[in-house]
């Protein structure tokens, strides 16, 4: 393929071509991502982002009945839980959307007609969805983190007002740090933006893995079908290879088991949402093992989605 | 070679590349408990396949939750069956937090068990088995949350707790009664181990209080005196502990002239 240069501009014409041509251009990426992003939230993905925000809100003033630790713990879960729903579902949706989307609108036509990579294309696509993903969670985990914060400060001053009625005014010393220390524990610790990120990390698995599907399917259906169905199967992957690895299996379960292990990513490796709620302390060096794990899957599973991709006739 | 057969040849490679990567990094996660044990097959017939696959698709602690709620409003409804069934499913969700073992085992151990005892409703050897079983269930829980939590205050004080509170101060057991006494000395050790976990001082004395009322166990009672004494000589001395101090020095015939001067007089014995 040849592409225009400013030697072949025909003299005294305007030089929009002047600048030398790169094989690989993060600001064409970049272009492509912007757009990309612009074509989600045309999704009305915000409406998402607003029913989270009230179901945060609604659930932090709710199970009055439970202890404080609880009503915390509650406030948490429901929220990651809404973080993980949202994330999963737009690393498979969305990305399957994307390819089918612009054959259907003739802008992959359009884009892949001037001299844009394919590789430059579906990293630009990517990084689009990634970013409208990371954008969504970031709003998420400041709205969470905000009514977190608005839960634990009501939560503390009821224990201390309790404290103080049932010793009379005088709270025997330590026991209102250790009455605390539980209700902290539950409350806003910046533990769990580290989760938040974990909760990207696998979003961003699916999503490549995803794009990997859609690069040879033939219906987005069947890349929705199947991204969901990796989602599934790659949290029971640890098992898979557990079983993979035991002596117990036949050839036949070996096998299969094997396949499984090699083709789908294990997204039980992320899953440190149940620890971090849990009040569990996390170290930056568990997070730096889950982000170089997620960088090795994104890195091959765009790699073969080049190079499914570089074939395809469009 | 075509670039779908290199696609392939990589795809292998990561897998092949990612499966020992993968299961060091989980094993190293789960070492340091970021990541909980894979979920336990049978919990598939008791979760349903729904929720099931929630909890294997990362939203454990949601079923978790879900769970102790359906156990909390069984509790209102003293259906102490679905209690600890959706409690064991609770604690089996998510065995490292010990706020749901603490609760699966009060549920047992005070609740149902104080439930069945005074429910005159049932005959009164029905009542008895019954406020004996839900005891041994709630030190079951316990023992089961220490298993997976070893270094937790909060489960070695409430298991304190339960062997010292398992049949109510002023009851005293009758010829044919099967009900279980309380065992100061497990009481005692428990509240000593929550104490080395980080539970308040005053759990240490608990531990002091319990080893006061045992009959024969000279290394307990200089064990406790020892507590007690450290807490006196800090000028912080309650009633009880004053009472407590002279029962040791009583028992291990502490000199007169080592013996506390305050404190209530001991009945004669």
């Amino acid at each position: 393929m040849t592409h225009p240069t400013a030697d072949s501009q025909p003299a005294g014409s305007s030089r929009p071509f002047d600048v030398p041509y790169r094989r690989f251009s993060p600001a064409r990426i970049g272009t492509i991502a912007g757009s990309t992003v612009t074509q989600l939230l045309r999704m009305r993905i915000v409406v998402f982002l607003v029913l989270f925000c009230v179901l945060v809100v609604a659930v932090g003033f709710s199970f009055p009945v439970l202890d404080p630790e609880q009503q915390l713990k509650m406030l948490k879960d429901v929220s990651f839980g809404a973080l993980q729903i949202y994330a999963l579902i737009m690393a498979v949706v969305a990305t399957s959307l994307l390819l089918p989307k612009d054959v259907e609108d003739r802008t992959l036509y359009t884009i892949l007609a001037k001299p844009v990579p394919r590789h430059e294309y579906l990293l630009g696509k990517l990084l689009g969805v990634l970013a409208v993903i990371a954008g969504g969670l970031v709003i998420m985990d400041v709205v969470l983190s905000f009514v977190l914060w608005q839960k634990q400060h009501s939560v503390l001053a009821d224990n201390e007002a309790a404290l103080m009625l049932q010793f009379s005014g005088k709270i025997p010393a330590g026991l209102l740090e250790q009455a605390n220390a539980n209700l902290i524990a539950q409350g806003l610790t910046w533990y769990l933006h580290l989760a938040v990120w974990a909760i990207f990390l696998k979003a961003a698995v699916l999503a490549s893995l995803t794009l990997l599907i859609s690069c040879f399917a033939s219906s987005t259906l069947f890349t929705v079908i199947s991204g969901f169905g990796v989602a599934i199967l790659g949290h029971a992957e640890g098992l898979l290879r557990d079983y993979f690895f035991s002596g117990g299996a036949g050839t036949f379960d070996k096998s299969l088991s094997a396949l499984l292990a090699v083709a789908i990513p294990d997204l039980g490796i992320f899953d440190a949402v149940d620890a971090v709620v849990s009040g569990k302390a996390l170290a930056l060096s568990e997070m730096a093992t889950m982000t170089g794990i997620a960088a090795l899957y994104v890195t091959g599973y765009v790699v073969v989605s080049h190079l499914v991709f570089v074939e395809k006739e469009l | 070679m075509k670039a779908r057969h290199w696609a392939l040849i990589v795809l292998l490679l990561l897998g092949i590349v990612k499966i020992p990567v993968e299961r060091a990094a989980s094993r190293t996660l789960r070492d340091h408990q970021v990541l909980q044990p894979p979920p336990n097959l049978s919990l598939r017939d008791n979760l349903g396949q729904l929720s099931f696959a929630a909890a294997l698709g990362g939203l454990r602690s949601l079923v978790a939750s879900i769970t102790y709620l359906q156990g909390f409003t069984a509790h209102e409804h003293n259906d102490w069956a679905s209690v600890d069934r959706l409690m064991t499913i609770t604690t089996l969700l998510q065995p490292r937090y010990a706020a749901y073992w603490d609760s699966a085992a009060a549920f047992m151990s005070y609740d149902a068990a104080h439930y069945y005892r005074y429910n005159r409703e049932r005959p009164f050897i029905l009542r008895d088995q019954l406020y004996q079983q839900h005891i041994e269930r709630g030190q079951a829980i316990l023992q089961e949350g220490l298993r997976h939590l070893p270094n937790s205050a909060r489960l070695h004080e409430q298991l304190g707790y339960v062997f010292a509170r398992r049949m109510q101060t002023g009851d005293r057991p009758q010829p044919g009664d099967t009900w279980l006494p309380p065992d100061h000395k497990r009481a005692g050790e428990e509240f000593l181990k929550a104490r080395q976990c980080g539970a308040l001082p005053a759990i240490e004395r608990q531990a002091a209080y319990q080893f006061a009322l045992l009959d024969n166990d000279p290394e307990a009672w200089r064990t406790g005196y020892e507590i007690l004494m450290r807490t006196y000589r800090t000028g912080f001395r309650p009633e009880g502990m004053l009472l407590a101090i002279k029962t040791f020095e009583e028992k291990l015939g502490i000199p007169a002239a080592q013996r506390i001067p305050e404190g209530p007089r001991l009945p004669a014995r």
